[in-house]
């Protein structure tokens, strides 16, 4: 039975008005540390997610049981929720039957990939590694969301993902390296190996940095993370609302450098492309920032509902298990620049530093969008415009607009950065984004050295 | 349960496995959020399968399946050894040896969580966020969860054991804003709030309804606050933020697999060696560290971990001194010591991993007000807000919701926007007093995360507020 099968049994369980969101996921995940494969994993599951109305009253349950006995549990379950709730005068109904829109994002090639297959790829990442121990992994995986309401909508999309992960590291040294992509064919987990050991052998001999503000290019991966960090509070609908994002109050208003151009772009096929949201409303592109000024946020049909001025949603709610956020950006797009590498980049900050990447992200301040973590797997100094000494892992304590509010420059070419770490159900979802050279860094400590 | 765990074992090592072990986990998790006066989410989610890990050629390979009968049983065994088969690397994996057990373990349970009407949750969850009404409140959010996993483990070597575990808990949220100004206060903590295994008398016990008023009115004086300063002082902290300092300076560095680096590609590796082990100083003579799986109400309780090594009680640190690692059967194996105890699954579709049981530091003596008493100038921090620490656990960086100045051994004006920063051995060498039994709680975490694919895993610290000097405060970005 596909997704859309078990969606519509699962509807057809409930006496009444009732949502059902059926996800499946196959995937594979060869994880290797010091050169050997140490954690691999096969995951199938098929998970449904019940939802049921009594009026303005809703209830939620969730099963991978679906045969007819779970189903009909399930539906039990849900309903016992529903009649338990208060009324919602707020409450927006369920989303009417709609037609998504036709985009990529599934390959056959990929889906077809198996364990065999999954071992072959992260073996050539390890040999192409040489005699550097690499730590990471090869994972793909065919995941299907299909959604079935009393309202007559249905929707179902297939989608694939790969992604390759590479840390290079020694005693002293780390680099680090990813590829993620819907075909899997567009993924060359040797050249990730390599990147990543090529990196590491500049790491070696790090020192510290007096903490102060630095002129900064950030490479794609540390971009992409501290976007998406920010982008929990700042650019989802639920924290205009509760004042806690920084677009609060400033919708029309410049809050980034006029270079800096952000959109949630679901139907970009370099991305990883997404049809409807977890509601089956379809999706679309959102300007988020355009040209440095602040254009809006991604709704979802709750959120626009309470906002109760006009909003209507953009086709980003998410997964049941993450509602608490409200609806949130998973397609971020960072419009590129005009710079071809970030060698050219590093020439127009002149004298400052070089982040591959961060880790352990935290948000210290939503309102302002200011968030603290560690620079990781290759930190460099720059000088004189060019790349130069290793750096030791650096605390970064930076406002995320004040980053932005005055760069220098971004590369040609943005790369699909992937976010999700596998927790739950397998959703793949990314950042594409250029590098960025941006005037203001801000350095609050030294860390350990870069390797194990 | 324990048939189906017996097929896959046998289909294992029919296919040549020399080692396998198969979990059925049924879970279930419930849970009512209300938020500004509406119910925001009532879900009740349930999930269950197989999960099967064998060892062939000496090389690991873990599969699973939602199917509940043999052919899933079958089918998630036989495609763990064709993983570990493809697996590559020269592979020499030994496991520390066990005697096989067979055993049950429920959790104490008064009143099932489960058995409480969902109406009864909502009312509990509205009269608290009703509570939290205040000036400038303008997010109120209260939530009650319940979980019950049940799970059995059956091992080639004999092992065969039952376990239900059964957790409740509850928090409450309340933000305020005002000219631009946005704070957070939390009860009983931050993230989720806190739980425990036991059943809803834990949650009738956090008394959400008589603490909001507190927790609004704290919130309203918070955005009226001045940040903290920053400088280096005198620190001292709540047990729930002593309790997270725990879990991410202590305990995720002492995780075995991570010093010896298979964590690096996520969630990082460890400043400590294995060579380390019972020389290398931590922390001041304060500080004892205590990985007890038999806690009760721990959410990190059990009887047998998920390679069905029996729970046991161990030093981590001992007077300041390095005294032991969290460890599986196969880390064990490598530095000779121990036999594991510390593998946990997040359900059936992931592979056992290190993780924290409950971690707890011991106490020492007084109280918080006896903490205070010997600063003469100095920051009180309480509940957490914010975390980061780098991928060895040296340099860490936490915010916490509320602060206030010490004056003259007395709590002063409230501060907002605190935080402070330190390197991990530094750190724990300024301890220099932590309460005594009586301020002693028990602190249960949902959120802690590892792995990849990523498990989140839920585990209980033990802690008390503490004093630490030197300590550097008011990081600006």
């Amino acid at each position: 039975m596909s997704a859309l099968d078990i969606a519509r049994a699962a509807l057809e369980a409930v006496d009444g008005e009732a949502e059902a969101v059926a996800h499946s996921e196959r995937s594979g995940l060869a994880r290797f540390a010091g050169s050997e494969v140490h954690q691999p994993t096969l995951i199938e599951n098929l998970v449904v997610t019940l939802r049921v109305l009594r009026g303005t009253r809703a209830g939620v349950a969730t099963t991978n049981k679906v045969d007819r006995d779970g189903l009909a549990e399930l539906a039990r379950r849900a309903t016992v929720a529903a009649e338990s709730a208060p009324e919602d005068d707020t409450f927006p109904g369920l989303a009417p039957a709609a037609e998504p829109p036709q985009v990529d994002g599934y390959d056959d090639a990929t889906a077809a990939l198996g364990p065999d297959d999954q071992a072959r790829l992260a073996a050539a990442a390890i040999e192409a590694a040489g005699d550097t121990p690499v730590y990471g992994f090869f994972t793909s995986a065919a995941s299907e969301l299909a959604i079935a309401s009393t309202t007559g909508l249905t929707a179902e999309q297939r989608m694939t993902d790969a992604s390759a992960l590479v840390v290079a590291a020694a005693e002293g040294c780390s680099g680090y390296a990813e590829h993620t992509a819907w075909r899997a064919d567009d993924i060359d987990p040797a050249a990730v190996a390599r990147d990543a050991v090529d990196k590491a052998a500049r790491t070696k001999g790090a020192a510290e940095l007096e903490p102060g503000v630095y002129r900064a290019v950030l490479e794609p991966y540390a971009f992409a993370d501290l976007l998406d960090y920010f982008s929990h509070d700042s650019l989802g609908a639920l924290g205009l609302l509760e004042e806690r994002s920084y677009l609060s109050g400033r919708i029309g208003r410049r809050v980034a450098d006029e270079k800096i151009t952000i959109a949630d772009d679901p139907l970009d096929p370099h991305g990883l492309p997404k049809a409807f949201d977890f509601e089956g409303t379809p999706k679309q592109r959102v300007v988020l920032i355009e040209d440095g000024v602040a254009r809006g946020v991604v709704w979802d049909r709750t959120t626009a509902a309470r906002a109760g001025n006009g909003a209507s949603t953009t086709g980003h709610a998410g997964p049941v298990e993450s509602r608490d956020w409200g609806p949130l950006p998973y397609s971020l797009s960072v419009a590129p620049g005009d710079a071809e590498t970030v060698d050219d980049l590093a020439e127009l900050v002149g004298d400052g530093i070089y982040i591959t990447r961060l880790h352990y992200l935290g948000v210290v301040d939503p309102r302002e969008g200011v968030v603290t973590g560690m620079t990781r797997d290759g930190t460099f100094r720059i000088r004189d415009g060019q790349i130069g000494e290793p750096l030791v892992n650096l605390r970064f304590t930076v406002s995320v607009p004040d980053l932005l509010s005055d760069v220098y420059g971004l590369t040609r070419r943005a790369a699909l950065v992937n976010s999700q770490n596998f927790y739950g159900e397998r959703y793949p979802y990314g950042v594409l984004a250029p590098a960025l050279a941006a005037a203001r860094f801000t350095i609050t400590g030294n860390g350990s050295k870069p390797g194990i | 349960m324990r048939d189906l765990c017996a097929a896959a074992v046998d289909a294992a090592t029919g296919a040549g496995a020399e080692y396998a072990d198969a979990r059925v986990v049924h879970k279930r998790d419930q849970l009512v959020a209300t938020k500004n006066g509406r119910v925001d989410r009532m879900t009740d989610a349930e999930s269950e399968g197989i999960g099967v890990r064998v060892l062939v050629n000496g090389a690991w390979g873990f599969a699973c399946d939602r199917r509940l009968n043999l052919d899933g049983a079958r089918d998630a065994a036989l495609r763990a050894c064709t993983f570990a088969r493809a697996a590559a690397g020269k592979h020499s994996r030994a496991l520390a040896a066990v005697e096989a057990r067979t055993g049950r373990y429920e959790s104490a349970v008064e009143r099932d969580p489960f058995a409480v009407p969902l109406a009864d949750k909502v009312d509990l969850c509205l009269r608290a966020d009703e509570a939290l009404q205040g000036v400038n409140v303008i997010v109120r959010q209260v939530m009650v969860r319940a979980r019950r996993e049940h799970k059995v483990l059956v091992s080639s070597e004999g092992t065969d054991v039952e376990q239900i575990l059964t957790e409740s808990g509850a928090g409450m949220d309340c933000a305020a804003a005002r000219d631009g100004v946005f704070q957070m206060r939390s009860y009983p903590s931050a993230h989720i709030g806190s739980s425990c295994q036991a059943g809803w008398e834990y949650v009738e016990g956090l008394r959400l309804v008589e603490e909001a008023p507190r927790v609004a009115e704290q919130a309203a004086a918070l955005v009226r606050a001045e940040p903290c300063p920053s400088r280096f002082t005198t620190v001292v902290l709540d047990g729930d933020q002593v309790a997270l300092q725990v879990h991410e300076s202590v305990g995720h560095p002492t995780e075995l697999d991570r010093v010896y680096g298979t964590e690096a590609s996520y969630a990082g590796t460890s400043f400590l060696k294995p060579g380390d082990l019972g020389s290398l100083r931590y922390g001041s003579e304060h500080m004892n560290i205590t990985a007890d799986p038999t806690t009760p109400g721990g959410l990190g309780s059990f009887a047998f971990d998920d390679e069905g090594v029996p729970a046991t009680r161990a030093p981590v640190v001992e007077a300041g001194r390095l005294a032991g690692f969290l460890t599986s059967r196969e880390t064990a194996a490598r530095i000779g010591a121990g036999s594991g105890g510390s593998m946990r699954a997040d359900g059936w579709n992931r592979m056992p991993l290190v993780r924290m049981t409950n971690l707890h530091i011991e106490p020492g003596e007084g109280t918080l007000d006896d903490l205070l008493a010997d600063v003469d100038d100095g920051i009180y921090m309480e509940t957490n807000r914010s975390w980061s620490i780098d991928d060895k656990r040296l340099n860490f960086q936490f915010g916490t919701q509320i602060a206030w100045e010490i004056k003259n051994g007395q709590r002063g004006r409230m501060l907002r926007d605190a935080t402070y920063t330190g390197i991990t051995p530094e750190f724990w060498g300024s301890l220099d007093a932590i309460a005594g039994r009586d301020s002693w709680r028990l602190y249960g975490l949902t959120n802690c995360g590892k792995g990849q694919p990523g498990q989140s895993a839920h585990v209980s610290h033990g802690a008390a507020p503490a004093r630490f000097r030197n300590v550097q405060v008011g990081v600006r970005a």
